[in-house]
């Protein structure tokens, strides 16, 4: 304990360095981890958060009370998560390849330069292009198809849009990744796949996935523990907060967001967000806890 | 020099070649369509667009949409000073406070160390949500319409850290520092005049995603930001699409009135005009930092 003392006096040039990131986490992340509290109490705005009284779990009651709406969003909020992670991998790791693949490596970085580009763009901006494309009047697709479909009132079409939506924003940056452990494979392996014969393909099967394992794992894990949390501006923006969108566009997040605008619901919103916190925490301490057990070095920590 | 062999005799291009040319170039288009039709309907006459609706090649050109743009000009400038001003501090703020972190996380022999560690891990695996950040922030710190709300907590993330301490670790020898502590420089000194200048390319790749996300940052400012003067950009895009939307949801509102109404909602070319204006700062500097991106992604993917 002296021991400990003395090197963390030695040290405190270090610590005073640390100090302003540690304060700044404590007020702005774990200040809010201590306000999950709330979901137990009966807040009062005008009381504040420590000042409301306790209710148990009444909030919680609410929440099974009211299944049908918290059941909807869970499953739109996961459901969006496997659809997007999925979706997004496959579309990273096959850009990835190809762009390392192609030999004209000038056009490949001139390419790669636009795809990145929409990530830049906030859904707020983005909201205004999808708008263009799809609003029943002026919208591009309506007239280029001669259709009369009204987009923003049909929930139907929305888990395939918002997908699309959200791969043009995401693939080319997250291309980036796995370019960058492709540059890294040493070329002898593919000579020596190509001595021993592989085609191009057995090349990608037996050289270029291998290698990519770790990261996609990687990449996978640290998704994990957002399962619960889903791009607020995509759900929010994009879909205009359209109430008659809400069957397949209502996530968890938006949900609170909405619930926060109204004022309405704290109990039930708490009580979710409990749930939310919780359950992704759980999901991200598993998931790190599988990888470890199939191959150590591919885990968090 | 083997790879360099090898490169040469990969400069045969086949068949292949040319149609995966062709599937990325396609792609490429896909992913630049959207932003050029944002340029196109910035300069499409607003009658054309009501008219025949948004088109590539739309029959008539004109600047009214630009012009207009200039119509919310004082609140677009104080949106644009406000966003300015979120950006750069919190980058820079954030920049030196996690820098400071990350070089301390480095030094082996500081004990105190693997707690701090554990300290910056928990808010990646846990977190309060939004409610209970909305209501702590509101309630309890009576932060609302405050613009420090903007900046601080987005100041710091575990992961831009880990970034920075990897960077140190694997970049910067330790014989250095020592050798600058022989000399009498002070911790310090040690860190503020060698090891920060240093960490230049990591420091510019968080710095440039730290700045992109102030930039595009709406959900703070919908949720603390009531006063014109403390508005950024995009919330002044959130507040055009509120105003457009009060007017299609108005239309059993007498036309005299409605009329009246539309000279003060933005049009649909103005509407773009303005998505160009918020947009464009980004896509001007992000050719000149992404190298330095690439580069810090590469960077933190090792683990540490």
């Amino acid at each position: 304990m002296k021991g400990f003392l003395k090197n963390t006096w030695k040290h405190r040039a270090h610590v005073a360095m640390s100090l302003p990131a540690v304060l700044l986490f404590f007020f702005f992340s774990y200040m809010p981890m201590a306000g999950l509290v709330l979901a137990f109490k009966d807040f009062d705005y005008k009381l504040g958060l420590w000042q409301s009284p306790w209710c148990g779990l009444e909030n919680f009651q609410f929440l099974l009370a009211s299944k049908s709406t918290f059941v909807n969003i869970t499953k739109n909020t996961l459901l969006y998560y496997v659809v997007f992670t999925a979706v997004g991998t496959i579309l990273e790791v096959t850009l990835a390849i190809a762009l390392d693949r192609l030999v004209f490596k000038k056009l490949g970085k001139a390419m790669q330069s636009i795809m990145i580009i929409p990530i830049f763009i906030s859904y707020t901006a983005v909201q205004f292009i999808v708008y263009a494309y799809l609003n029943s009047d002026t919208g591009l697709i309506n007239n280029l198809l001669g259709i009369r479909v009204r987009w923003y009132m049909e929930a139907k079409y929305w888990p395939a849009i918002l997908t699309v939506v959200r791969m043009w924003s995401g693939v080319g940056y997250g291309s980036v990744l796995y370019m960058s452990v492709l540059a890294g494979i040493d070329t002898q392996l593919y000579e020596a796949a190509e001595i021993d014969g592989a085609s191009k393909w057995q090349q990608i099967r037996h050289v270029t996935l291998p290698s990519l394992v770790p990261m996609i794992s990687i990449m996978l894990l640290l998704s994990v523990g957002g399962m619960m949390h889903s791009d607020t501006g995509l759900f929010y923006q994009v879909t205009r907060n359209s109430g008659t969108l809400y069957p397949t566009t209502q996530v968890l997040d938006s949900y609170v967001l909405n619930a926060i605008f109204t004022s309405s619901n704290y109990g039930f919103t708490a009580a979710a967000t409990f749930f939310q916190s919780v359950v992704g925490t759980a999901l991200i301490l598993l998931a790190n806890g599988i990888v470890r057990k199939l191959g150590p070095e591919n885990a968090l920590f | 020099m083997k790879s360099k062999e090898h490169e040469n005799k990969k400069k045969k291009a086949g068949i292949g070649q040319y149609i995966l040319s062709v599937i990325l170039m396609a792609y490429t288009v896909f992913c630049a369509l959207p932003i050029l039709l944002v340029f196109v309907g910035a300069v499409t006459d607003e009658k054309t667009l009501t008219t025949e609706g948004f088109s590539y090649f739309p029959s008539k050109l004109s600047l009214d949409g630009v012009n207009s743009v200039l119509r919310y000009g004082k609140q677009l400038f104080v949106s644009y000073g406000v966003t300015i001003l979120v950006t750069l501090s919190g980058t820079v703020l954030g920049v030196l406070v996690m820098g400071m972190i990350a070089y301390s996380l480095s030094r082996k022999d500081f004990r105190l160390r693997s707690f701090l560690s554990i300290y910056i891990m928990i808010p990646m695996l846990f977190t309060g949500g939004q409610l209970s950040a909305y209501i702590i922030y509101t309630s309890t710190y009576h932060m609302k319409d405050n613009i420090l709300l903007l900046i601080l907590p987005m100041c710091v993330s575990t992961m831009n850290i880990i970034i920075l301490r990897t960077y140190v670790q694997s970049s910067i020898p330790d014989e250095l520092v020592d050798s600058a502590r022989i000399d009498g420089a002070g911790e310090y000194r040690t860190f503020f005049q060698i090891v920060f200048p240093l960490m230049k390319p990591a420091i510019a790749a968080v710095g440039f995603m730290m700045a992109t996300g102030f930039w595009n940052d709406w959900q703070n400012a919908l949720l603390f930001i009531t006063s014109d003067s403390k508005k950024p950009l995009q919330l002044l895009l959130i507040n055009i699409q509120k105003s457009i939307e009060v007017l299609l949801n108005t239309r059993n509102i007498p036309s005299g009135v409605l009329a009246k109404m539309q000279g003060n909602i933005p049009q649909n070319s103005a509407t773009m005009a303005t998505v160009i204006v918020v947009i464009g700062p980004i896509m001007i500097a992000y050719p000149f930092f992404q190298k330095y991106f690439i580069k810090g992604l590469t960077v933190g993917s090792v683990k540490g």
